[in-house]
C-alpha cells in the first residue's frame, strides 16, 4: 500500500484546477435528478396502496363486464346474457388478453349468518370465475368434491350494507372484516323444484370491492349445478377479461358503442393506471437529470484531468501506477455522489412525513422503506463506477498517446 | 536487466532526410550493465529522442529496442512502472519537477513510491549539492541549476540497472558537475548498474568506458 503521505503530496498536485463551482453543479444536480427519482419512486410505492392493498383478489387490470340494464331488458325483449357471437367479438379486441365467463347458480342458496344466539337468513346467489382469475393462494381458495366447508369471497359492499343499513336499525352488532372472516355461513342449497336440498358452510376468504357478487371455486359450482340445477343452459350475464391496458380509450369506447358497462371500481382502476403513468413521467424526467449530472461529472473530472494533463504525465514518468493517479480523482467522485445521494434521501424522508398523514388518510399503508434507498445505492454506484472507469481510460490514454 | 539494445533504431522525422553516420541510428547499439556511456551529438540531433525511446515516454520511431532481448513495444502499462520504479532511472533533459512542490516533496514523490533512500540520505544529498537551504523553496521559484541538482538527486532515488542521464549538466558550474557526477557514479556502482548520459558539450564528469556518437 501507498503510504497516506504520498496521496496527499499526489492529491494536492492533481485536484488543482478543479473546480468547486462546477463539483457544487454536479452535486446539486445529482441531488436534483435523485431527489426526484427516489422521491417519485417512494411516493408511488406509498399512495399505491390506496387502490391496491384492500383488494387482491382481482387485479387491477382485470374489467368485469356486463349488459346496461335498460326497461327493454325488464320486459323480456332483449337477452340479459351475452350471446356466442358478441363473446367472441370481445374475445377478438386488441385489448383482451384473456376471457372468461361468470357462472351462475341454478338453484335457490339460503344463506345464514348466526352470532351469539341470534341470527339472520337470506336469498343470496353464487357466481363462480376460474379459480386462475381469483388472486388467493390455492390453499385458500380450495374446494375439493365432498367437501362441506366452501371458501367465498364477498363483495365489501355487503358487509358496509350490514354493518351501516341492516346491524344498526335491527340493533344487531357491526361486523369487521377479520371478524367476519372467523365466523362459518350456513349454505343450505335447494334445487328450482324443493326437491332436493344440500347443506355447506362456508368459509368468508375476503372481501373484495371489485366485485359485486358472491364468488365461489368454480369446481363448487359445476358440483352444485349438476347436483341441484335444471340443466338448462344459460347464456352468461357477466365476463371478465384480463386487459392488456387497463384504462384505454378503446375500451371505454367499445363499451359503449355496444351497451354493456364495466363493474367495480372503475375510478381505482384508471386512478391507479394514472398513477402508473404520473410516476413512470416524474421517474423518466429524474432519471434523465441524473443521467445529465452524471455526463456534467465526467465533464468536470475530464476538464481537470485535462488541465492536469502535463502533470498526470510526468507522475506517469516517475512509475506511478494507474490507481493511485486516479486515487485523488476517485475520493472526489464518491464523496460528491455519496453527499447527493445522502441529501436526497434525506430530503425524501422529510417529504415523505409531510405527505404520509395526509395519504394515510385516504387509505394508503405506508410501503417499506427500503427499495428507495437500494435505489438510491444502485445508481449512485453506477455514477462512481462509470466516473471511476473512465478516470482509468483517461490515465491509459495519457500513457498510450506517446 | 542487463542490456539494452538498439536494432536499426530511426526516429520517424528522420526518416525522410539524409542523416550523417551515427553510432546509434540505424544500426546495431548495445549498452551493458556496469558500463558507462556517453553520448554525444549536436544540438537536434536527437539525443532527447533516444533516452524518451529508450523510457517508453515516447514511440515516434522505426526499429526495435531491446532489453534483455525482450521488445519494449509489448510492454504493457504496468511492466513499464514496474521497470520505472525498479529497474531504469531517468534524468530528463526538462527536469519534469512539480513547480507547486517544494524541492524536497518532489524528491519524496519519488522516493516514497520507491522506498528507496533514507530521510537522512537525501538530506545529506542535499547538503553535498549545496541546495539544503532550498530544501522548502517551491521548486518553481528555484534557479535552473539548482532544479537541476534537485532532479539529478530525485532520479536516483530507486533502484535501477541502467540511469539515462540527459545532459544531467548542462546548468552547473564545474565544482558542482563534479559533486554530481560522484554522487550519480556512486551510486550506479553500488548497485553495479550502467550509466548512459548525453552531452552537447559540456558532459558530466564521469569516467566513461566507452563514447558513441550520435
Amino acid at each position: 500500500m501507498t503510504p497516506p503521505a504520498m496521496d496527499r503530496l499526489v492529491a494536492r498536485l492533481l485536484r488543482k484546477n478543479t473546480s468547486k463551482a462546477r463539483i457544487a453543479g454536479f452535486i446539486l444536480s445529482n441531488f436534483i435528478g435523485l431527489a426526484i427519482v427516489l422521491g417519485g419512486l417512494q411516493f408511488f410505492l406509498d399512495a399505491r396502496t390506496i387502490w391496491t392493498s384492500e383488494d387482491s383478489f382481482i387485479r387491477s387490470d382485470y374489467l368485469v363486464i356486463n349488459k346496461k340494464v335498460t326497461s327493454a331488458n325488464t320486459l323480456g325483449a332483449a337477452l340479459p346474457g351475452f350471446t356466442t357471437d358478441e363473446t367472441e367479438d370481445l374475445r377478438k379486441q386488441p385489448w383482451v388478453r384473456r376471457m372468461a365467463e361468470f357462472t351462475s347458480n341454478d338453484y335457490r342458496v339460503l344463506v345464514g349468518v348466526s352470532s351469539g344466539g341470534r341470527g339472520m337468513s337470506t336469498y343470496m346467489f353464487f357466481e363462480s370465475i376460474p379459480d386462475d382469475f381469483v388472486d388467493v393462494p390455492r390453499s385458500q381458495w380450495l374446494y375439493r368434491p365432498g367437501d362441506s366447508v366452501v371458501p367465498v369471497i364477498l363483495s365489501k359492499d355487503y358487509l358496509t350494507l350490514y354493518n351501516f343499513g341492516f346491524a344498526s336499525s335491527a340493533g344487531l352488532p357491526q361486523l369487521s372484516e377479520g371478524l367476519m372472516s372467523s365466523i362459518p355461513l350456513s349454505l343450505t342449497l335447494t334445487s328450482e323444484d324443493g326437491t332436493r336440498t344440500r347443506r355447506f358452510t362456508g368459509h368468508v376468504a375476503g372481501f373484495s370491492n371489485r366485485l359485486n357478487t358472491i364468488l365461489v371455486p368454480r369446481l363448487f359450482m359445476e358440483e352444485t349445478n349438476a347436483d341441484l340445477g335444471s340443466g338448462r343452459p344459460k347464456a352468461p350475464s357477466r365476463l371478465i377479461i384480463d386487459t392488456s391496458s387497463p384504462g384505454d380509450v378503446a375500451i371505454t369506447r367499445y363499451l359503449e358503442s355496444h351497451g354493456l358497462e364495466a363493474a367495480g371500481d372503475k375510478s381505482a382502476t384508471s386512478a391507479a393506471f394514472m398513477l402508473r403513468v404520473v410516476a413512470g413521467i416524474i421517474l423518466a424526467i429524474g432519471t434523465l437529470i441524473t443521467i445529465l449530472s452524471l455526463f456534467i461529472l465526467m465533464l468536470s473530472i475530464s476538464l481537470i484531468m485535462e488541465k492536469n494533463r502535463d502533470k498526470i504525465h510526468s507522475l506517469i514518468m516517475l512509475g506511478y501506477d494507474t490507481g493511485t493517479i486516479a486515487g485523488p480523482y476517485s475520493s472526489v467522485v464518491t464523496t460528491a455522489s455519496l453527499l447527493a445521494f445522502a441529501l436526497a434521501a434525506t430530503g425524501v424522508i422529510i417529504l415523505r412525513t409531510s405527505y404520509m398523514a395526509p395519504l394515510t388518510g385516504i387509505g394508503a399503508q405506508p410501503a417499506p422503506l427500503w427499495i428507495m434507498p437500494c435505489v438510491g445505492t444502485a445508481m449512485t454506484t453506477l455514477i462512481i463506477s462509470l466516473n471511476i472507469i473512465s478516470v482509468r481510460k483517461r490515465i491509459r490514454k495519457s500513457f498510450n498517446n506517446r | 536487466m542487463e542490456s539494452i539494445e538498439l536494432q536499426q533504431v530511426l526516429p520517424r522525422v528522420f526518416e525522410s532526410e539524409r542523416i550523417p553516420v551515427s553510432d546509434i541510428w540505424l544500426t546495431s547499439a548495445r549498452f551493458l550493465r556496469e558500463e558507462r556511456y556517453l553520448v554525444e551529438a549536436a544540438s537536434g540531433g536527437g539525443k532527447s529522442s533516444m533516452c524518451a525511446y529508450i523510457f517508453g515516454s515516447r514511440t515516434d520511431y522505426s526499429g526495435r529496442i531491446l532489453f534483455d532481448g525482450e521488445d519494449t513495444r509489448g510492454f504493457d502499462m504496468a511492466r513499464w512502472q514496474e521497470i520505472r520504479r525498479r529497474h531504469l532511472a531517468y534524468l530528463p533533459q526538462e527536469l519534469s519537477l512539480f513547480p507547486e512542490l517544494t524541492a524536497w516533496e518532489n524528491v519524496q514523490l519519488k522516493n516514497r513510491l520507491t522506498r528507496y533512500a533514507s530521510d537522512r540520505m537525501i538530506a545529506e544529498w542535499f547538503g553535498q549539492l549545496g541546495i539544503d537551504s532550498r530544501r522548502d523553496t517551491p521548486a518553481g521559484r528555484m534557479s535552473v541549476g539548482q532544479q537541476q541538482r534537485v532532479a539529478i538527486i530525485r532520479s536516483i532515488c530507486q533502484p535501477f540497472d541502467f540511469i539515462l542521464l540527459d545532459e544531467p549538466v548542462s546548468h552547473l558550474d564545474e565544482q558542482n558537475n563534479r559533486i554530481a557526477a560522484e554522487l550519480i557514479a556512486g551510486e550506479a556502482y553500488r548497485q553495479g548498474a550502467g550509466i548512459i548520459s548525453t552531452s552537447v558539450g559540456n558532459h558530466i564528469l564521469i569516467d566513461h568506458t566507452s563514447r558513441l556518437k550520435l
